[in-house]
């Protein structure tokens, strides 16, 4: 049983730069909680407060109630995987995986139980008398599960674990770790900037932007009710089309020239979003009237189940990207009709950026 | 190479071999004067192939005396030079990778300071500042003693550096996962980087024993007392006797015996001995 | 490195030793060869007599300083040329030559690990104008060879002794050098019709210069403050003044000439160069490596 909450927590460099401001999370016992964001939002750096590698300046860290604030990271209870895994290269892997259990005192029959246990499970049984030098990418990535696991700690700290593996062996390892998690129920902290990992892996994900969370929710709540324009930018593939608009007067108005009706009633300047899927192609028969706005093709992507057509719309600079399933092929240049229904639009206030 | 050439082959081997025989050339003349009595050398020059004397020469130098009023033999001056060139070898590397350790995973006021002091020893070799180190020696009496002879050695800059740019390249990671795996400053040392520096702790040694062995000036100015004789200096005591009366068969003998032991390290050791060169130089 | 320990006093303790050391053999002594440097002292040290930079007026006016920088600077770039020119030749040959380098590498490195010492006398009876067999074969194409007597036959002596020691050490550098040459380099320029020749003096001695800048500097020290043994154990700094180089001259008027004085203020100019000299051997290597 390990819960974890962070009250308030905040970081604040000595030559003053505040990286993290202040994060309030609750992660139940068993959660598995996905911290993601660009690069520099600080999801490393909250990581490693909870695991005590760095300083943790105002707000409050506790582990199944005791507040860890200022204990050593190897009093915390909790355990670790790197980015670059971190394996001791003089030590074999089994010793790798007992070297923390030797730390901690504990008898040998034991250790041996343990480890080897660990390592039937991950499928490294043949593998532990070698050195890290002599295994594969993969392999090396088990080896530093493995020494989380076998310490059995109520926390899992991993700092973007894949992001050395090749992409076949990165979908392959995401599913195991999501599995292994599962089974042994232990809480979990999980970085990645990668956010196909963090939907796919994650019970609720944390969206940080400059050290701010900026949303926390299931992958599906985020991805259908995004709380900002930059959770919408961030989550899903391609990107939702964000575009400033005006709303006034039961209109929704973008660039000079296009006019939506709406049943809005507020007159406000927003950003509108949609997804590229949610965007419909009408048949090029159907007449302008019925068409949202006109897209003009730019480029083209196949992707055999799906192509994703680039184009720019009438006094609008940005580009436009709209998901169609199956093979499409317009030609450069040429025009699409395209509707956009509004109940898969995404309204944010354009000063507040917060959602409408 | 890129052309087949074949004279250009058989010409480096010439040239290669001409530097070998130059090389060995000493050695070989000095290896058969050791051979002979020394009344050969009174007729005139010492001959090209060797004597039958060897076996008594060597006999004598090694276990009797030296010779040429050195009366200590040669086995016992090399258990000196043994002791000093270990204890400076050991010395030096022990002190040197703890401060390489504390340098590099410590944030401490003034390290950079610390930094400049080891760095300035090497703007001061003994040789330089002889009369001054050999006053603070004797005041601390500690003439004629295995302390006196090794401990003024001992601190380096070289070393230092050395072990510092391997850690250095130690990534951060491997540090924290030692901290959760509940590895403090101790044990992190003796687990983790002592075994990881193995290598570098060889090669080093093996550069070092040869510089330990190899001490002459100092062992010859703080050593009187011929208990404490290391076989290198003792060549310069045994070529100072009266002009014409020195015994070149039993110089030649010692002098062989006086850099068997670093030749064969640095042979039997090749592989070390080009790391540690290279890596301390860099 | 950002990761460390956060530790206060440990990293004192673990410094200590080193400090320790520092201070007692190199720093203290340097600080009293300062000091002497401005003091006159009675050859048993019995009473001294601040004398301010008459020391140092006495040494730049002395014609034989002046000697003995000549003999030092003629002793160390022989040495450092030779040694590089000789240990750059054999590099050059053992690098062609790829499956009997090692065996080569082997028969030419050990003389490093002879004490210079032991290399200075070792030559010596090579050269010794009764018995040494080299003068005797000087002797049989018409040329007197004795370094007892002859100043320019003992020079050549000490810097034959000092570069024969010390080509292993350029040898080995330099065959990792060209060991660093890109092959494809050699390729190009082979397929744009250069001789090995000339290959060799417009691609690979100018990839070469740092490697061989880095010696030139390596071997004057070692000239410099290294070879102290060869001299002591052959010829003792003579005939005359011939071959006594400023390191041995400290020792010399020190501990025999008991001028105190005089060679305090020889260690503190030689400190002085041997300052210079390592700030121009770290301005070197600074470029690759990074504080």
């Amino acid at each position: 049983m390990a819960e974890v909450i962070l009250k308030e927590v905040g970081k604040t460099y000595p030559n003053g730069f505040n990286a993290i401001p202040a994060v309030d999370l609750h992660i139940a016992d068993g959660e598995f909680i996905v911290l993601v964001g660009p690069s520099g939002c600080g999801k490393s750096t909250l990581l490693r407060m909870v695991a005590g590698l760095e300083s943790i300046t105002s707000g409050e860290l506790t582990i199944n109630g005791t507040v860890m604030n200022k204990k050593e990271p190897a009093d915390r209870d909790i355990a670790m995987v790197f980015q670059n895994y971190a394996l001791y290269p003089h030590m074999t892997v089994f010793n790798n995986m007992a070297y923390g259990l030797k730390n901690r005192g504990v008898d040998k029959a034991t250790i041996l139980k343990k480890v080897n246990s660990v390592g039937d499970m991950l499928g490294l049984e043949e593998l532990l008398d070698r050195k890290p030098k002599q295994l594969s990418g993969g392999q090396r990535q088990r080896v530093a599960m493995g020494r989380a696991m076998v310490r059995d700690p109520q926390v899992f700290l991993f700092d973007e674990p894949l992001s050395n593996l090749d992409a076949k062996l990165r979908v392959q390892m995401r599913v195991e770790i999501r599995q292994l998690q599962r089974k042994l129920g232990t809480t979990t902290l999980y970085v990645t900037h990668d956010q196909v990992e963090a939907m796919t892996l994650a019970d609720r994900l944390v969206v940080l932007n400059k050290g701010n969370a900026e949303q926390i929710g299931t992958p599906l709540e985020l991805y259908e009710r995004p709380a900002t324009p930059f959770v919408a930018a961030f989550i899903g593939s391609p990107s939702m089309n964000l575009l400033d608009a005006k709303v006034a007067d039961g209109v929704l108005s973008i660039g000079a020239n296009i006019r939506l009706a709406t049943d809005l009633s507020f007159n406000k300047n927003v950003v509108w979003g949609i997804r590229p899927e949610h965007l419909e192609c009408l048949p090029e028969s159907a007449p302008n009237e019925d068409a949202d706005f006109i897209l003009t093709v730019q480029a083209v992507e196949s992707l055999g189940a799906e192509t994703l057509i680039y184009g720019t719309l009438e006094g609008v600079e940005t580009i436009v990207v709209v998901r169609l399933s199956g093979p499409h092929s317009p030609e450069l240049g040429s025009q699409m009709k395209l509707k956009a229904p509004s109940a898969k639009w995404h309204l944010f206030d354009a000063s507040t950026q917060q959602r409408l | 190479m890129i052309e087949n050439r074949p004279w250009l082959t058989v010409l480096s081997h010439i040239i290669l071999l001409l530097g070998v025989c130059a090389v060995a050339l000493p050695i070989w003349i000095a290896l058969v004067a050791s051979t002979h009595t020394p009344e050969a050398f009174v007729q005139g020059v010492i001959p090209l192939w060797f004597g039958d004397h060897g076996a008594e020469t060597w006999g004598k130098v090694l276990f009797s005396a030296a010779g040429n009023g050195v009366d200590v033999p040669v086995w016992f001056m090399m258990m000196n030079s043994l002791i000093m060139a270990l204890a400076i070898a050991f010395g030096k590397i022990a002190i040197s990778i703890i401060s390489a350790y504390a340098i590099v995973f410590f944030r401490f006021p003034m390290r950079s300071l610390c930094f400049w002091i080891i760095f300035m020893t090497l703007m001061l070799p003994v040789e330089v500042r002889i009369m001054p180190t050999y006053q603070v020696i004797s005041d601390l009496s500690l003439l004629n003693s295995y302390t006196g002879l090794a401990l003024p050695l001992i601190a380096s800059a070289t070393a230092t550096f050395l072990f510092r740019q391997s850690f250095l390249t130690i990534p951060g990671e491997l540090v924290e996962a030692a901290r959760i795996d509940g590895a403090g400053p101790w044990r992190f040392f003796f687990d983790i980087l002592l075994p990881m520096s193995r290598t570098n702790i060889a090669a080093l040694f093996v550069i070092l024993f040869i510089y330990g062995w190899n001490q002459y000036l100092w062992p010859l100015l703080i050593t009187t007392d011929d208990a404490y004789f290391t076989l290198v200096m003792s060549i310069k005591r045994m070529v100072s006797v009266a002009d014409g009366a020195i015994e070149w068969n039993s110089v030649m003998a010692t002098t062989m015996l006086a850099m068997l032991p670093p030749v064969i390290v640095v042979v039997g050791m090749q592989k070390l001995f080009v790391k540690g060169l290279v890596d301390s130089e860099k | 490195m950002n990761v460390t320990f956060p530790h206060r006093a440990l990293p004192w303790l673990l410094l200590l030793p080193q400090l320790a050391v520092t201070a007692i053999f190199f720093l203290w002594p340097a600080e009293k060869a300062v000091e002497q440097a401005f003091y006159q002292e009675d050859a048993f040290g019995l009473s001294r007599e601040f004398v301010g930079l008459e020391n140092f007026i006495d040494l730049l006016t002395d014609p034989y300083y002046y000697e003995s920088i000549v003999v030092t600077l003629i002793f160390s770039f022989s040495v450092a040329f030779l040694g590089i020119a000789v240990a750059l030749a054999l590099a050059i040959m053992a690098n062609r030559v790829i499956k009997a380098q090692l065996f080569y590498q082997t028969l030419l490195i050990w003389p490093y690990a002879v004490a210079p010492a032991l290399a200075g006398v070792i030559w010596w009876i090579m050269f010794d104008p009764s018995i040494g067999p080299v003068a005797q074969w000087l002797k049989f194409w018409g040329i007197q060879w004795n370094h007892y007597l002859n100043s320019t036959d003992a020079m050549i002596l000490v810097v034959i002794a000092a570069t024969w020691k010390q080509i292993s050490y350029n040898f080995l550098f330099f065959l990792a050098g060209l060991q660093a040459v890109p092959k494809s380099l050699i390729e190009a320029a082979a397929i744009d019709g250069a001789s090995p020749i000339k290959r060799f003096w417009t691609i690979v001695f100018p990839l070469l210069s740092p490697t061989t800048f880095f010696l030139l500097v390596v071997n004057l020290v070692y000239a410099f403050f290294d070879t102290f043994g060869i001299i002591d154990a052959t010829t003792g700094g003579g005939p005359g003044q011939s071959t006594k180089i400023m390191v041995y001259k400290v020792f010399d008027d020190g501990f025999i000439g008991l001028d105190l004085g005089s060679s305090a203020a020889q260690s503190v100019i030689l400190m002085g160069i041997v300052g210079i000299m390592t700030v121009i051997q770290f301005r070197f290597i600074e470029r690759k490596v990074q504080y």
